[in-house]
């Protein structure tokens, strides 16, 4: 089987004892009885010669495999990637959760201190490498790596170095996963959606970019302090480029079924007195700050990616703003990936819902999709 | 002219009703506090949470960042200051900081590196009652030896029963005689078990316990996630008033023969109350004798200490 070579070679590869443990014995999917002589100060006694605790306690029933169902696997184990298996992993969502990260240092000390959380949490079977034969068989994968835009630097430049990043991550995890879902993350997203969509060759329903759905929790929650109700009973949507040209759709932003804009006509204009537009605009600012204050936001993101999670791993087929290609919606004729409601389940964006836009609106989109198809021409795939 | 709010949302209740609260707080947003605070929230525990530290950037970045998670969450206040004052009546606090402040509030719950002797420090300037001060203790290290247990026998952690005392370090007591499987006592099957004849040389799970601790910060540089979730549990056992056993930090003072007031840990049951009872455990001579000696040192230090 193709797993014992790279398990070896990462045996090779540790010294130390903890890590060593853990990762490799994690790795080993079914939990066999016999293992690989661990280096250091584990001592090892071969099963068939000596009665252990374990053999006099426990009797072997089946030797079929176990199947994963529901594994997920996370690329990048920086504060997002990290923040969104914890927030998997206290929802209970997955059966195994595999983290891969160049770093292998951070990598086996994220994955060995999650590890020791066991006892407190249903806890899933976690695997580390930085190999992705860990990440074979999963039902969805993360990606939340990349590189992050220097001081200076263009657009351009940022999507080109994060496409030549992209070619080996997207390769490696079609290999090992060729029915996943995927979800990314990393930055500038409806672009690298993009990217990973030409990349893997997967058909569209199965490439799903975070896009939106974090601006829309945030006005959601901003929405929330205005009328002091909890964000959950607030419904609005923000569509579109993720970011700076996000567009908020105030047709659409109701309380239980009564539409705002029914008792302020003027909601989201310049003329409106209560000057809605701004919370919008709180949306977008909001996110500088936390990184200028903090250095970098990961909490509402891993929880906005634990949430679509839900609906593709227990198949809830619940709507969300995410981006996918929207060649042919809104009179857009470029390849790009925007985001608009989506139904999320098993098999990733399964429908779209062609949500009412007014002209301005779709103008919005428009223009977001002629900036991104420019950026998007230019890049060597 | 009325506001969108007052046209779409009409009162009914007269007044601000008082309400029962479960409000925490936790002192420190650094790793640990984080961690912490995300397996509260993650695991639905609290009304009111409150973030108190000295650095007010990241302060109000770390309080920022979950606010805009609120719609995964079910925690309507999510408030964060460098004053105190925030969180007045709340009924946990957690301090994962390094240097301690008085508190007035009913219970603390203390994380920190010399961990047993700052639940001492802790207690003697809030004044609070002894079973209202709850040391992390051994949580974490009896959750990793879970662990270790777990790998080797191919089953989840929480299938696994053991018990790791006394001071939160090195100088930690592994209790074999109740280490169980389903009630199997494993000294049953290995009578050897947890000493140097042993040859399966269970020992070192123990000494892996620690080493695994010291490994993940060389790698990582700290641990939080272990401390978050353990802490979480601790807390949902005081708010759901659930008399859990958790192997928590407390004072020690007349148990085994100790007559310092230092804080070790022992099963202890949790609830609403605080620590309400301890588990009255047989212990071997020797693992009395491990146990009585790792109060040395915190008391060594403890009794130097002014300004209590």
């Amino acid at each position: 089987m193709s797993w014992t070579v790279p398990v070896v070679r990462a045996s090779q590869r540790v010294s130390s004892v903890g890590a060593n443990f853990l990762c490799l014995g994690m790795a080993l999917c079914p939990r066999q009885a016999t293992r690989i002589p661990l280096n250091g100060t584990w001592l090892f006694t071969p099963v068939s010669k000596m009665a252990t605790v374990k053999s006099e306690l426990i009797e072997r029933f089946t030797s079929e495999k176990p199947v994963h169902h529901s594994k997920v696997s996370i690329i990048g184990t920086g504060s997002v990637g990290m923040a969104c298996a914890i927030s998997i992993l206290l929802k209970g969502l997955s059966d195994e959760l595999a983290l891969v990260d160049l770093d292998e240092d951070k990598l086996k000390g994220e994955t060995m201190d999650l590890q020791h959380g066991s006892p407190f949490t249903k806890m899933p079977n976690i695997v580390c490498s930085k190999d992705y034969f860990v990440t074979a068989n999963s039902n969805l994968v993360i990606i939340t790596a990349g590189a992050r835009q220097e001081k200076g630097e263009t657009r351009l430049n940022l999507v080109q170095r994060n496409v030549a990043i992209f070619k080996l991550m997207i390769s490696s995890i079609v290999q090992y996963s060729p029915h996943c879902k995927l979800i990314i993350v990393s930055n500038p997203v409806d672009i690298l959606t993009y990217v990973a969509w030409k990349l893997s060759a997967f058909p569209k329903n199965r490439i799903i970019g975070s896009g939106c759905n974090l601006d829309t929790a945030r006005f959601r929650f901003l929405i929330g302090q205005k009328l002091g109700i909890h964000s959950e009973s607030c419904h609005g949507w923000i569509l579109g480029e993720h970011g700076d040209s996000s567009v908020p759709v105030w047709s659409g932003l109701n309380i239980a079924g009564v539409p705002l804009k029914d008792l302020n006509s003027d909601i989201g204009t310049d003329k409106d007195p209560e000057q809605w537009k701004n919370v919008h605009k709180e949306v977008i600012a909001t996110a500088y700050e936390i990184i200028k204050m903090k250095g970098y936001t990961s909490w509402a993101i891993g929880l906005s990616v634990a949430d679509l999670t839900e609906s593709i791993l227990k198949n809830l087929r619940r709507i969300h703003p995410v981006s996918t290609i929207i060649k042919g919606l809104y009179g857009i004729d470029e390849e790009v990936f925007l985001s608009i409601p989506c139904i999320l389940g098993e098999n990733g964006i399964t429908n779209l819902i062609k949500i009412k836009l007014t002209p301005e609106e779709e103008a919005h989109l428009k223009k977001s999709a002629k900036t991104l198809w420019e950026i998007q021409n230019k890049l060597k795939l | 002219i009325a506001t969108l709010k007052e046209k779409l949302i009409v009162p009914v209740a007269e007044e601000e009703a008082t309400v029962q609260n479960n409000k925490i707080t936790v002192v420190s947003v650094g790793q640990v506090g984080m961690a912490y605070a995300i397996s509260i929230l993650g695991k639905s525990l609290t009304d009111e949470f409150a973030f108190v530290d000295v650095l007010e950037d990241k302060l109000k970045g770390e309080m920022m960042d979950p606010q805009h998670g609120s719609l995964f969450l079910q925690t309507l206040k999510i408030v964060a200051d460098k004053d105190y004052s925030v969180t007045a009546s709340y009924k946990i606090v957690v301090v994962t900081a390094g240097v301690l402040q008085q508190e007035g509030e009913r219970r603390l719950n203390l994380l920190q590196k010399k961990w047993d002797i700052l639940t001492y420090v802790t207690w003697k300037i809030s004044g609070l009652l002894k079973h209202h001060v709850i040391g992390s203790g051994c949580n974490p290290d009896s959750a990793r030896f879970h662990c270790l247990m777990a790998e080797k026998f191919g089953i989840h952690p929480s299938s696994c029963h053991g018990r790791i005392l006394g001071e939160h370090s090195d100088s930690s007591v592994a209790v074999w005689i109740g280490m169980n499987v389903t009630g199997f006592s494993l000294q049953e099957l290995n009578p050897e078990i947890g000493t140097d004849n042993d040859s399966e040389n269970w020992k070192e799970v123990h000494k892996m316990v620690v080493e695994s601790a010291y490994e993940v910060i060389k790698l990582n540089g700290y641990t939080h996630w272990v401390i978050g979730l353990s802490v979480a549990g601790l807390i949902e056992s005081m708010l759901k008033n659930l008399s859990r056993i958790h192997l928590v930090s407390s004072m020690v003072k007349g148990m085994y023969g100790i007559e310092n007031e230092v804080f070790l840990s022992l099963p202890y049951i949790l609830n609403a109350r605080g620590l309400t009872s301890v588990i009255n455990q047989k212990l071997k001579d020797d693992e009395v004798a491990q146990f009585k000696k790792s109060t040395d040192t915190p008391w060594d230090i403890q009794k130097d200490l002014k300004d209590l």
